[in-house]
This record gives structure tokens, sequence and C-alpha cells, in this order.
């Protein structure tokens, strides 16, 4: 299921007073709980063989749908992915011999820099939209990245 | 008479002195006016720039024509629609661009214009300084707000790289070139540096900041040792120095031509142009990219103004980010 199925399948539920929904298919199983103001969602991974079931991958210059199945394949039950809005080069810190904008297990506030992405002397600093915590990050230092590519793994705080 | 012109005639009246005074009475018999009015219009040309002394018993005495970079002077014949119609100028700032970038985040409108005589943080790529002292060069940043998707944004690069080569032409007659992407030579030597930054989400652009840094009237001896490329001013190559007034002008008027088009016609016509000012095309060339050094010969731009390198293996490399270096000798 996409992310964006996912967060509408979530709104459904907790539009209404269902406390537990539980959907099973071929390739996943979600379940999800909602506690005392909290709610708990969990997805099972996709099978193993199965390649990612959305959107195959598409060439050219308008690529939302790969950016959303990149980012669904590397999306977990309770974090959240922050994505290149461009094509370009990823940098963890300002200049090479600076230090990096952040680490694993950083938090960041709202407006904080995660990185840089650079593409033709376009310097886009990537800013937390929400304030989190970094769990993983997902690409090396001056690596290219694509639109849409994940770069960093966050729990929301 | 109006305020613009009886400013011109007691400029006028300054100029025919040279470096003596000009008593309030002597201009209010010339121009027919009270010597309130006078002080009126020389606390006006005091806001534009003018540096105008005044002694009692003595009267008024201009020390310096301004080129002061000021927002009245510049807009003074400003034949824009959408550049420039805010300017703010700071005679001293850490960066334009992070200048610009805060004004941004508060919603200032497209076309905002920051102007620094001098930057104590000029930037350029991956945290490189641009050498900004004050008093002689261009250092500005223009705010747009393109409705594009995000993607698009790097085509942008382009769109002030042509503008700028095209204001030096035009108020220096020098033949400025472009380097890929968005660097501006004259003979060789860099003379302009540009930078933009992005403010965005992935489906959606805040704003950009156009970055331009001119080096207009510095000397040699300004230039910092230890420079990464050569580099030159339109006064080392003229030998004279040139109005930086005029000059900011004519950029701000090529940049609005140049965005206006691109938004209006997408990037081609502007890659058309960029095309023609750049003159490493088929050239040996090696860039410094952040996954290593490459060698080979410049094939083109592809659509989205990447840079297209053939590789001695004959295959063909997409360059997005890097510094350009032409090799001695040709394939």
């Amino acid at each position: 299921m996409e992310i964006k199925d996912l967060k509408a399948l979530i709104k459904l539920v907790t539009d209404t007073d269902i406390t537990e929904f539980e959907m099973e298919s071929a390739e996943e199983k979600i379940v999800i709980k909602r506690g005392k103001g909290q709610e708990v969602i969990h997805v099972a991974a996709p099978v193993a063989q199965a390649a990612p079931v959305s959107a195959p991958p598409v060439a050219g210059a308008a690529p939302a749908p790969a950016a959303e199945s990149a980012a669904a394949a590397a999306a977990d039950e309770k974090y959240d992915i922050i994505t290149s809005p461009i094509v370009g080069t990823f940098y963890r810190s300002p200049a090479p011999d600076a230090d990096p904008y952040l680490d694993v297990g950083s938090i960041v506030d709202k407006g904080d820099v995660f990185c840089i992405v650079e593409a033709m002397k376009l310097m886009n600093e990537i800013e937390a939209e929400f304030k989190c915590k970094v769990v993983e990050i997902l690409k090396e230092n001056a690596q290219p990245v694509e639109f849409g590519d994940p770069l960093f793994k966050v729990e929301r705080l | 008479m109006s305020s613009k012109s009886a400013r011109k005639e007691i400029l006028a009246l300054f100029h025919q002195r040279g470096d003596d005074f000009v008593s309030g009475a002597q201009i209010s018999r010339a121009l027919g006016v009270s010597r309130t009015a006078i002080w009126k219009q020389i606390e006006a040309l005091r806001k534009l720039g003018y540096d105008i002394e005044a002694v009692t018993s003595r009267g008024y005495r201009l020390r310096a024509t301004p080129d002061t970079l000021l927002p009245g002077a510049i807009q003074a014949g400003l034949q824009t629609t959408l550049i420039g119609r805010d300017i703010v100028y700071l005679e001293s700032t850490d960066s334009t661009n992070q200048h610009a970038y805060t004004l941004g985040e508060s919603g200032a409108v497209e076309g905002t214009t920051v102007i620094a005589d001098f930057q104590s943080g000029g930037k350029g790529r991956l945290g490189r300084r641009w050498c900004s002292p004050a008093g002689v060069n261009f250092y500005g940043s223009i705010l747009v707000r393109p409705v594009i998707p995000s993607y698009c944004a790097p085509r942008l690069t382009f769109v002030s790289a042509v503008a700028v080569a095209e204001a030096i032409q035009a108020s220096s007659g020098l033949p400025a070139r472009v380097k890929w992407p968005n660097d501006v030579l004259i003979g060789g030597r860099k003379v302009a540096g540009l930078l933009n930054e992005m403010s965005a989400e992935t489906e959606r652009i805040h704003f950009v900041v156009f970055g331009i840094g001119v080096n207009l009237n510095m000397d040699a001896e300004q230039f910092p040792p230890d420079l990464r490329y050569p580099a030159t001013s339109l006064r080392i190559e003229l030998g004279r120095s040139v109005s930086r007034v005029a000059f900011a002008r004519e950029l701000l008027q090529q940049l609005d031509h140049w965005y206006r088009l691109y938004l209006q016609d997408g990037i081609a016509p502007v890659l058309a142009r960029w095309q023609e000012l750049f003159d490493l095309m088929d050239q040996q060339v090696e860039i410094e990219t952040p996954q290593g050094p490459l060698r080979g010969v410049v094939a083109g731009l592809d659509e989205d103004g990447a840079l297209l390198l053939r590789l001695p293996s004959g295959a063909r490399e997409r360059i997005l980010a890097g510094d350009v270096r032409p090799l001695a000798g040709k394939e």
C-alpha cells in the first residue's frame, strides 16, 4: 500500500469511533489500533520476493510516481521519510570541511536544515517541516540523488 | 520648477564650481527659489548618496558624486515589471543571499532585491567565499517566486547566467562568456559568480534567491592570493571604472527580461542564448565533480541544462554539479 493510501486509511479509521482495524491482502497486513490519545499502526512488510507493488519506474523528467514508491519502500510503521525535491548532489554539511548538519540520533526542530541538495549551482537546503529525530541517513555524502529519493528516515516528535 | 530639475541644476552648479563652495544665496538666485527650498533639495540629494558638505557662511560643496547603489538611484529610469520593485540597500551585511532568504521566509514580494556595498561572508559553492570588498563591486540577491515544480528550479541557473553576461556586455562592450553552469568570464577569467538558493517542498517552490556577485571596479591587488580560478574585473579589462548604479540597473533589467521569458516560453530560448555565450564546446575539460574528477570533451547541454561530457571511453556522462576547468590543447 502506498503511503498516501495508508494515510487516507488512517484518517478514515480515526474519523470514526473504531478502536481497532485489521486488513489483510496477498502482499500485506495492516493493523491500526487506537489507544488513549494515541494511534498505533502496524504494517507488516511485504513478502521479500515482491518487487515494489506500485508504480513502475518512470523515465523522463516527471518522476512523481517513482518518488512515491521509493518513499513507500523505505517507510516503516512509525517513521517519516524525507525525500529530495530535485535531482542533484546530496551534501550533509555546508562545506566539505564543516561538521555535518546532523547525525543519526539528532533531534531536529522545525525549520532546521537536514542537508543540501545541489543541482547546477542551485542550492536547496532541505528544512524540517516538523520536529523529529533522525533514525537513519539513507544516502552517502556527495552522492547523486534523484527526484523523490529518500534521504532521511525520521521519527516525528 | 520640479524637484528633479532643481536637483539637476544644483548639481550643474556644483560641477561648474569644482572643489569650491557655492553659497545658498547663489543657488537661490540661479534657480529662482527660496533658500529653504534649496536646503530641501540638498537634503534630497544627500539621500540619493551625494556627499554634500555644508559650512555656515560659505555654502555648499559637492565632495563626491555617489556611485552608491542606493535604491532611488537604481530605480531612476529602471524599466522592469517584476525585478527590483523593492530594493533593500545595506552598507554591510554577512551575505545578501542570507538576507534575501530571510526576507523570503517573511513573505517579501517577488522581485525584491537586496544589494550590499560590502559582504563579510559572501558565499560560493560548498562553503567557499566570494571576495566582497566595499565600494567597488556589485553584490546582490534577487528573490523570485516562480510557480513551477521544484524539480524545474535548477533551470533558473541559466536565467541569471545569461542575464549577467548580457548586462556585462551591454554596460562595458566586453565579450562576456559563460562557463557551465553559471560563472561569467572575460578572456577566460572569472568576472562574476552566481549562487542560487531555493526554499521548497517536494511539490512547491516557496522562493528562489538569485545570488549575483560581479567584479566591477576592483583592482588586481584586491583579489586574494589563493584564488581557485583566475579572476578579473571590468575595470581591469577596460582600464577605467564603470558606474555601479548603471550596471545594477542594466542587470535588473536583463534579469527581468530573461526571467519573464523563461516563465512565458520555457527554458529553451534561455539555453539557446546561453549556448551562444558558451565557448568551451568541443573542448577538453576537467570537471571536479562531487564524486571525483572527470576528464572529457564537452559535447553540449542536455535539454534540462545538464552538461554532456564525452569520456575517453566514448561514453556520455550527464553532469549536474561540478567545477569545469578547460584543459590546454584540443582533443
